[in-house]
């Protein structure tokens, strides 16, 4: 149980030498939330997870955990479970001597130990395994195990270090909802790390949005809030385009009519579409770009289709549920994601629809103008 | 097989095997030879008595075969008739028994020390980042590139000068002797140091969480998963200390302290080389070898990280 506060935290190096890593983090974590980090590679998530755990040294800001500023605690001190990437399971250890590794380490008492060891093998379904050793595993029970070693220390907050990354695609979806039940259970404060932007939907309450940090930049936290205001409220372009999958279709042109929550955008293709977005802080002719989910757009019929756009067809995929259509709209890459078989040929001409609700609107400083209406596709 | 291979792999597989048995023949031959050497009769390196035929150089003739050159080794003395009917008794001339202890302790001392310093060294060389890490390595490799004999006078003024202080380290010690050995562990961190660059430094990490300090996260994690690395080093480092010659040569100067290396030569002076005796010697020397390396082997097995990572 922990409440993780991070403030102003500054990552770098080899202060002089190399450039930041991070810059200006400020986190507020609540009791039992469950917050994923996510951005794309040399984002700093790791680095960010492995500075709460101790791992990595905090250049400047602080860190508290139950309002115990930790920044020169060392890990074992600060009361958090840590599961790698590499599951990092002692090869010379068999399951049992894995998980009983730090409590010996801590002297606690045998029957204590053996307690919460098979407290929690039952818990991760590993009683069975308990005299192998890691390599006589598979990679989802290495996984649980590398899990069990964390549970069994009863941290306050648990660390998750892009653990399923190593998994082949099915068990990924197995182990997240098993990790998303052991939060429920277990109710403690987890912070995750992830370039998966579908375990960041699916498990985060809140997720912490990161990019590589930019010279001139502020900080490189990007946002923090819960999955649907992060898809449906994005605050600039980095993150409207890093959530979502497909990715959103970004069009360029400038402000033609700016009126109540609702303005008009010329398109360098010609096309002049209408978006719910409330852009009274531009003016007519400011450069803009227009942010369309694949998912949001609908056919020409359709009765929210307030604008039309079209584009030459480049590939078409057809996963049976679901169609993926990638189309070449002016020189820019454009994809359609339909319910529909949508009969198209490489080559063809398509025209969707583009409903107002559905547009985003960006400046030319990538920043978000606020949206008017939540757009949920019928 | 896996691999779908043309016809012509069979013939080209017998080459190979006649071409490695060749090669393992010339690697064998001069200890086979000095093996015949030690149980014929006689200090000569040649077949004797008329019969110098090549065979008879490996398979003397059974009146040729002779056990006197291991009776002296193992310190006997025995007795042999000259032409004119005197009985001759011949007594050990060296210990060399005393040798053969001496060489063995001072390399199983010298060895388990290299082991515990490298061992240690190359961790920190491995894990931790400090000032002129690298430079100190390279030149530490550089150094040990010049052949000990190039600083055999700086060895000797050097443990003369610490005898005068500490006297069991000081000249014509064992002491001493260990101690120059010790300096030799340079190539030894390197290979140790790759070794440990190859366990994956999250498992200290995650012993680090557990509560390990580093100390206990270095000898509960990564030295058990360092055994086979470890295992070669003590036997490279037992079979470069029984047969250093040089230093020993020069350190050593009381017959009864010399090693078996050092002190079989003196069956080679100039004037009347035993050979004989020192092929049984020899032999001896190798002995301690071959027993440190049956012993050593169990821990030579690979796959000990196996399964711990996957990265």
């Amino acid at each position: 149980m922990a409440r993780v506060i991070l403030r102003n935290v500054l990552k770098n190096y080899k202060k002089g030498v190399l450039k930041d890593t991070l810059r200006n983090i400020n986190l507020d974590i609540q009791d039992g939330e469950f917050i994923v980090f996510v951005g794309p590679s040399g984002c700093g998530k790791s680095t960010l997870l492995r500075m709460v755990a101790g791992l990595e040294d905090i250049t400047e800001g602080d860190l508290e955990i139950n309002d115990v500023r930790m920044n020169d605690v060392p890990p074992v001190d600060r009361g958090v479970g840590m599961v790698f990437q590499s599951y990092a399971l002692y090869p010379h250890l068999n399951v049992r001597q894995n998980m009983e590794f730090g409590l010996k380490l801590k002297k606690f008492k045998k029957d204590v130990i053996d307690k919460r060891v098979n407290d929690a093998a039952a818990k991760l379904g590993l009683e069975v395994l308990m005299d192998r050793k890691p390599k006589a595993l598979s990679g989802g029970q290495r996984q649980r195990v590398a899990i069990g070693r964390s549970i069994v220390q009863q941290p306050n907050v648990f660390l998750f270090d892009e653990p399923l990354s190593n998994l082949d695609a099915a068990l990924r979806v197995k182990m997240r909802i098993e990790i998303a039940k052991l939060h429920k259970e277990l109710n403690s404060t987890i912070i995750y790390v992830t370039h998966d932007q579908v375990e960041a939907m699916t498990l985060a309450d809140r997720i912490v949005v990161l990019s590589p940090l930019k010279d001139n930049a502020e900080s490189n936290l990007e946002q923090f809030g819960s999955p649907l205001e992060l898809y449906h409220n994005p605050k600039n372009k980095f993150v409207a385009g890093f959530i979502g999958s497909p990715k959103m279709n970004f069009l360029k042109g400038q402000l033609v009519e700016i009126g109540e929550g609702k303005c008009k955008v010329k398109l360098n293709t010609g096309d002049v579409i209408t978006a719910c977005v409330d852009a009274s802080k531009a003016a007519i002719g400011d450069k803009v770009e227009l942010g369309i989910r694949p998912e949001h757009l609908v056919s020409v019929q359709h009765s929210h289709a307030t604008s039309r756009l079209s584009g030459t067809v480049q590939v078409a995929e057809h996963l049976g549920a679901e169609s993926y259509v990638y189309m070449d709209v002016d020189g820019e890459d454009f994809t359609v994601k339909t319910t529909a078989e949508i009969p198209v040929e490489p080559g063809d001409q398509l025209e969707v629809g583009i409903p107002a609700e559905a547009c985003y609107l960006f400046d030319q400083n990538e920043q978000a103008f606020p949206r008017t209406t939540k757009y949920v596709r019928n | 097989m896996a691999i779908v291979q043309p016809k012509s792999i069979k013939y080209r597989i017998a080459i190979t095997h006649v071409i490695m048995w060749l090669f393992i023949l010339s690697i064998m031959f001069p200890l086979f030879m000095v093996i015949m050497i030690s149980f014929r009769h006689g200090n000569f390196v040649t077949a004797v008595g008329g019969d110098d035929s090549l065979i008879r150089l490996f398979f003397p003739s059974m009146e040729n075969l002779s056990l006197e050159h291991w009776k002296l080794a193992l310190g006997m003395s025995y007795d042999f008739t000259d032409e004119s009917g005197v009985v001759h008794t011949v007594n050990p001339p060296f210990p060399v028994l005393r040798w053969l202890w001496n060489s063995i302790y001072i390399s199983l001392i010298t060895s388990t020390f290299i082991v515990l310093l490298s061992t240690t060294s190359a961790y920190a060389f491995a894990r931790l980042n400090f000032a002129g890490k690298n430079f100190i390595l390279n030149c530490m490799l550089i150094f040990q590139m010049f052949p000990a004999v190039l600083a055999l006078v700086a060895i000797f003024a050097l443990f003369d000068n610490i005898g005068h202080y500490i006297p069991f380290l000081g000249l014509d010690s064992h002491g001493g002797l260990i101690l120059s050995y010790m300096g030799g562990i340079a190539l030894h961190v390197w290979t140790i140091k790759g070794y440990f660059e190859t366990i994956d430094a999250s498992l200290e990490e995650a012993a680090a969480i557990d509560g390990a300090t580093p100390w206990q996260a270095f000898y509960k994690v990564l030295l058990p998963l360092s055994v086979p690395i470890l295992a070669v080093v003590f036997i490279l480092s037992f079979i470069g200390t029984i047969t250093e010659v040089s230093v020993a040569s020069i350190l050593l100067t009381d017959n009864e302290k010399l090693t078996l290396a050092v002190g079989s030569q003196q069956y080679l002076a100039s004037q009347n080389k035993l050979w004989g005796d020192f092929a049984a010697a020899a032999v001896m020397s190798g002995l301690p070898i071959t027993i440190v390396f049956l012993l050593a082997q169990r821990w030579l097995v690979g796959g000990l990280t196996a399964g711990g990572v996957k990265g």
